[in-house]
């Protein structure tokens, strides 16, 4: 499939401070992406790239075809964006908000009833249509935000840090939204986030530190690359564990109350458990996170950088 | 078409819904009134109260247009400009909605002042005088809407807003005859006068309400309707010119100004401010 956004050795540089060094990636029609990282590691720079704030100081980075440096108001046309920092229109209500914006977008007049109905509906507003943006709570304004990202009917929709700085109950409901919303209309949605749990449900994952891409992939192939899953085994007849486990050459710790085996080949192990039978009282498998894949990649680029360990 | 409209209801309705501010905006000129009334009762004007009445329109025009024309400033921190921007709609028309809707607002408030006139010693004898004053009174907003608009795109920041706004308006206003003649003022300070836009629209739009644009230039100038510096005389004819060549440059200014400006280093950080 023709990759939606594309993006070649694209450099952005502040003076000599080198935010975003020569990054390539590409992201497919109607998937999520999301871009992982620290802060300060070029997440906002290339987003602020692609919807045509900054400007590039080298390479090639197109949207739907169109070059964002070149293009821009037809690159406009095409995203929707929500911002880290609240780019509403405080003084003004909800519903003005989402009518100011269908002007600037060119969104027929007679649409434009039916298009809040339609955007406020899909993130449980509709009933607060009329109240002013500032009488309203940190994760209403972020769903007002995503409503009006979304009222265009973009074909990308670019949310830097959509979930920062809201409780986990409204941090799901966005999600909620974003993912219904993916599905409806088929959007591509691209996303910064820190959290590593939200980048799970991603399609793609591209990894960003120090303005390097280091990893991307899907969550699932990420996670088989840079984590184990590992056992944990609770046994009344360690020894006889043990000496199972070295004997098909697996790795393990033992602990004071448990041993942490890590989990290569399902099939052995279960055949080892299978022997020490009625020994074993307890056994956890935890699968490894994107977390796990973050601190492990990063944690080896830290000890290059910094040369101590 | 219909982005310029927009823009200028959203912006008629955020001074409306900003209650102390709108209060605050349609009674300070009264004060004014009040104050500066006694300075003009004496021998060499006509008719005290619409000359002083005149000055005061044109102030409060002036200064309301440069207010609402530098809340863009409080769009651009407050973000809502960084929609703007990622919106496909061109800079310049987002200019063009700010200076109608600057000029709007500064218009409907010389309208009230100028009917609260007409019950405290404000006469016309012509109707038509009452729209040649409205035709200024939206000229003069334009004019001073860029030249607010081009501050505020300079300036970045609220704080500093506030700050230059001050140091600018208060002298301009002072140094204008609005509410002081010019020929009351000090050497010095009357030259800077002449070099002051404001004291041509003051004169200007005095000598419109006054209905003396018939009057010869030599009576005018007696009555601080007209100047003459050095050789050169500047009656009403001349100050239009004046106005007209100001305005233009400093709407195409601040236009271009607000075209180039980076918004992305507007929300960064608080101590943006020091530096303009």
């Amino acid at each position: 499939m023709q990759p939606i956004i594309s993006v070649k050795n694209f450099t952005k540089k502040y003076g000599g401070f080198t935010a975003v060094d020569n990054i390539s990636f590409d992201v497919e029609e109607g998937s999520i992406f999301a871009f992982l990282g620290p802060n300060g590691a070029g997440k906002s720079t290339t987003i602020n790239t692609l919807v045509t704030i900054f400007d590039k100081t080298e390479g090639e980075l197109t949207i739907d075809g169109k070059d964002v440096s070149v293009q821009k108001a037809a690159v406009r046309k095409a995203i929707g964006v929500v911002f880290q920092d609240s780019t509403l229109d405080k003084k003004m209500t909800i519903e003005e908000n989402l009518k100011m914006h269908c002007v600037f977008y060119k969104v027929p007049k007679s649409e434009v009833e039916e298009r809040i109905k339609f955007v406020l509906t899909l993130v449980d507003l509709l009933d607060v249509r009329k109240k002013t943006v500032a009488a309203l709570s940190g994760g209403m304004k972020r769903r007002v935000e995503i409503a009006r990202g979304l009222i265009h009917y973009p074909k990308v929709l670019f949310l830097d840090e959509p979930t920062t700085g809201l409780d986990p109950q409204t941090r799901a409901h966005v999600w909620e939204y974003v993912l219904r919303l993916q599905k409806e209309k088929n959007i591509t949605i691209f996303l910064t986030t820190h959290y590593m749990d939200e980048a799970e449900i991603c399609n793609k994952v591209a990894v960003i530190d120090h303005g390097k891409i280091i990893a991307h992939d899907t969550p699932f192939n990420l996670k088989k690359q840079f984590t184990k899953d590992r056992a944990y085994v609770t046994t009344t007849n360690p020894e006889k564990l043990e000496k199972l486990l070295v004997d098909k050459s697996i790795n393990f710790i033992a602990k004071e109350k448990y041993h942490r085996i890590d989990v290569g080949d399902n099939a052995a192990l279960l055949n080892i458990l299978n022997e020490c039978g009625s020994d074993i009282t307890d056994i956890e498998i935890r699968k490894g996170t994107l977390n796990d894949v973050f601190l492990e990649i990063t944690g080896r680029e830290i000890r290059q950088g910094g040369g101590d360990a | 078409m219909r982005v310029v409209y927009a823009l200028w209801l959203r912006n008629l309705k955020a001074f409306v819904r900003n209650k102390p501010a709108l209060i605050f905006n349609l009674i300070f000129p009264f004060f004014f009134i009040f104050v500066f009334g006694e300075i003009f009762r004496n021998d060499f004007i006509e008719n005290p109260m619409s000359y002083m009445l005149a000055g005061i329109i044109a102030a409060t025009v002036f200064d309301s247009s440069f207010r609402v024309s530098s809340s863009t400033i409080d769009d651009m921190t407050s973000g809502f400009m960084k929609e703007v921007l990622v919106s496909p709609v061109s800079r310049l028309t987002v200019a063009a909605g700010q200076f109608i809707s600057s000029a709007t607002i500064a218009t409907v408030q010389g309208v009230i002042i100028f009917g609260v006139g007409f019950f405290i010693g404000f006469r016309i004898t012509s109707p038509f005088t009452i729209i040649l004053a409205l035709l200024a009174m939206v000229f003069i907003g334009l004019v001073l809407a860029g030249f607010g608009l081009l501050i505020a795109t300079m300036t970045k920041n609220t704080q500093t807003f506030q700050a230059v706004s001050i140091a600018i308006t208060m002298p301009m206003t002072f140094m204008s005859g609005a509410y002081i003649p010019l020929s009351m003022l000090p050497n010095a300070l009357r030259w800077v006068g002449y070099f002051n836009p404001l004291t041509y629209v003051v004169s200007l739009f005095r000598t419109i309400t006054l209905e003396k644009l018939d009057v010869p230039v030599a009576e005018l100038i007696a009555e601080d309707l007209a100047f003459e510096i050095g050789r050169i005389t500047i009656g009403p004819a001349q100050a239009l010119m004046i106005l007209t060549i100001v305005g233009i440059a400093f709407i195409s200014l601040s236009a271009l100004a607000f075209a180039r400006v980076d918004f992305s280093r507007m929300n960064r950080s608080k101590d943006d401010y020091l530096e303009i």
